[in-house]
């Protein structure tokens, strides 16, 4: 219990204010036709005449009094009478405060709830839109990364087209050849024959040098010359396109990295924007146990790469490819003078899809592939760099003892 | 929490439980049977219909050898729904509690609604209601279709609270109910304010003075 409580043990000061005192007292009085006294549990005056030699009779509501009722001159049956009906009325009232106290204790403890229920949804609410801000930011950044995934996957399927078209090309193309080649190679013999015709006529025949045949044999020959050497390059073409679609080279063999590298500068020749020059340094190498598909491709990408940056750094350059023997292994080198990476760039370069440009403007699979192919071959790759000034690749493969 | 004021020591027991489970008939029927030294009127705020609608009050009490007085106050609280917000008022400040129970067996959901909510208003109150000294009381045990006394010793094995059975439109049981609160109390409050080694009261004596034995 405590003193604000509703289940306190209530005063009779608290249960009859001085307004109540100044009706119950005079009616109590005019009742007993006597002098009358109300006092507290501790005897104190709360009304009438000051105590003196009185009869006092006590007021009980629980178990203790909580104040007497006194008269010096009343009869004692109706002193008990007086106090019975004084006890009616103090237990209504006491009822009635009780209550009330009980009631706003209720209502406060109500009122707690509500606030608690209330910080409680607060916090729900602020959870709640937090959540759907960050799943909101979660669906754009997967449909981002879905929309570049997608772009890669074309871009990949683009590259496999290639390839297959590569390898169809390069079979629907050599057959004919093959044929044109054969028919330049019977048409030489007969132009042999012709030759051998001018032994059969007259010294200085008049149809022999009407004709001017001295002139048109010369010629045809040069002409077939030149044919036989277009067949040649188409040939080379074809072959070195071929040599990229990893699609008929896909067993280990030995070979020489000079010239994978010599038919990469081929390729990358026949492509390379105004301004960009590719030079070759290389050195007599030993051959590699390898798959020279892969590495055509490996080097395809570096070179690649090395011109696009001189392109990105929007100035002349040059893309310098050297190759040499050094302990234990080969090295080869991609130098450019491009505009170079910064070191986060170069922290990320090997990571597969990683790009700096737009999608669609690269598949950011050069430097991963690259990468996987290096450590199939057991060697190592290595990448520095310095923004502006420019990239060099070094990749190094170890030979087998 | 007891309230020591002068010479007497009060302390709050409340009656806890579902709607018309028997709080109000368990303290008439203490005020019918009981006889200690000192016993008030029962006070009653109810409704038209007769269901407590803020609270019941009886107070019992006894003088110790030392002549400190000893004061139960048992209320009892509204079981309607609706009133939870008096239950906890009711309750707070309380040094014990006997829950009521009904029998019925329709009547368990009822029932554990309501020991829930008598747990969870303890924590809002600030009651330790681990150690608050706790009775429960299965009444109404003269219905037909009472839980049998056995099952529900069974699914309160496990419980720490004394089960007691009672019907207190009989006035069965009502009297052991409140010697069983009565103990606990003892046991939790004896020391603290020193009833044996002071008062003179051991554990019996404080039972029976506030039966009204001997």
């Amino acid at each position: 219990m405590s003193e604000a409580g509703f289940d306190r043990e209530w005063r009779l000061a608290e249960l009859l204010d001085a307004a109540a005192l100044a009706r119950l007292g005079p009616a109590l009085a005019g009742l007993l036709g006597a002098d009358l006294a109300l006092l507290d549990a501790a005897g104190e005056l709360l009304w009438g005449v000051p105590p003196g030699e009185m009869r006092r009779v006590p007021l009980t509501l629980e178990l203790e009094p909580i104040g007497f009722l006194a008269s010096a001159n009343a009869a004692p049956e109706r002193l008990l009478a007086a106090r019975d009906l004084l006890l009616g009325v103090l237990r209504a009232e006491v009822r009635f405060k009780m209550a009330s106290a009980l009631h706003l204790e209720a209502v406060a403890e109500d009122f707690a709830s509500l606030k608690r229920e209330h910080a409680r949804l607060l916090e729900s609410e602020a959870r709640y839109r937090k959540l759907s801000e960050e799943l909101e930011a979660r669906v754009q950044h997967q449909v981002a990364q879905l929309e570049e995934r997608q772009q890669m996957l074309y871009q990949a399927e683009k590259l496999a087209s290639v390839g297959q078209l590569a390898a169809g090309m390069a079979h629907e193309i050599n057959n004919p050849l093959g044929f044109i080649g054969s028919n330049l190679s019977t048409f030489k013999t007969y132009l042999e024959r012709f030759a051998a015709l001018q032994k059969t006529l007259p010294p200085n025949s008049p149809a022999w040098r009407e004709l001017d045949l001295d002139f048109i044999l010369e010629d045809a020959a040069d002409l077939l010359a030149d044919s036989a050497r277009g067949i040649e390059r188409i040939a080379r073409i074809v072959s070195d396109l071929k040599s990229f679609s990893n699609v008929d080279r896909a067993t280990e063999e030995f070979a020489d990295l000079n010239e994978s590298l010599q038919h990469v500068a081929s390729v990358t020749r026949s492509q390379l924007p105004a301004g960009v020059e590719l030079t070759l340094a290389l050195t007599p190498l030993p051959r590699l146990v390898c798959l020279p598909g892969h590495l055509n491709q490996l080097f395809f990408n570096i070179v690649r790469n090395a011109v696009q940056a001189i392109q990105d750094a929007g100035r002349s350059g040059e893309v310098r490819v050297s190759s040499g023997v050094v302990a234990g292994g080969i090295e080869i080198r991609v130098v450019d003078n491009g505009q170079g990476m910064s070191a986060e760039q170069c922290e990320h370069a090997f990571e597969p899809f990683y790009t700096t440009r737009q999608v669609g403007a690269g598949a950011g699979l050069g430097l991963s592939t690259a990468r996987n192919i290096v450590l199939a071959h057991s060697g190592r790759i290595e990448l520095s760099s310095t923004p502006g000034l420019g990239t060099t690749v070094t990749v190094f493969f170890p030979l087998v003892p | 929490m007891a309230e020591r004021e002068g010479n007497s020591l009060s302390f709050k027991l409340v009656y806890y439980g579902p709607a018309q489970s028997g709080k109000t008939t368990n303290l008439l029927r203490l005020h019918d049977l009981l006889a200690p030294e000192l016993k008030g009127e029962m006070m009653s705020m109810e409704t038209k219909d007769d269901r407590t609608l803020f609270f019941d009050l009886l107070p019992l009490g006894f003088r110790a050898p030392s002549g400190l007085l000893l004061k139960f106050r048992l209320f009892t609280v509204p079981g309607q729904i609706a009133h939870d917000g008096t239950r906890k008022a009711v309750l707070s400040r309380a040094d014990g509690v006997v829950f009521v129970a009904d029998s019925a067996r329709a009547q368990e959901t009822n029932n554990a609604e309501s020991f829930q909510s008598l747990s969870e208003n303890c924590h809002r109150v600030g009651l330790d209601f681990e150690n608050l000294p706790l009775i429960v009381q299965f009444n109404k045990r003269d219905l037909p279709d009472a839980v049998p006394e056995g099952e529900l010793r069974e699914r309160w094995a496990a419980a720490p609270w004394p089960l007691v059975f009672a019907s207190a439109l009989r006035g069965e049981g009502v009297e052991a109910c409140f010697a069983a609160m009565l103990s606990a109390l003892y046991r939790r409050q004896a020391e603290a304010h020193e009833l044996a080694t002071v008062h003179g009261l051991d554990e019996a004596k404080f039972i029976a003075g506030a039966l009204g034995q001997g």
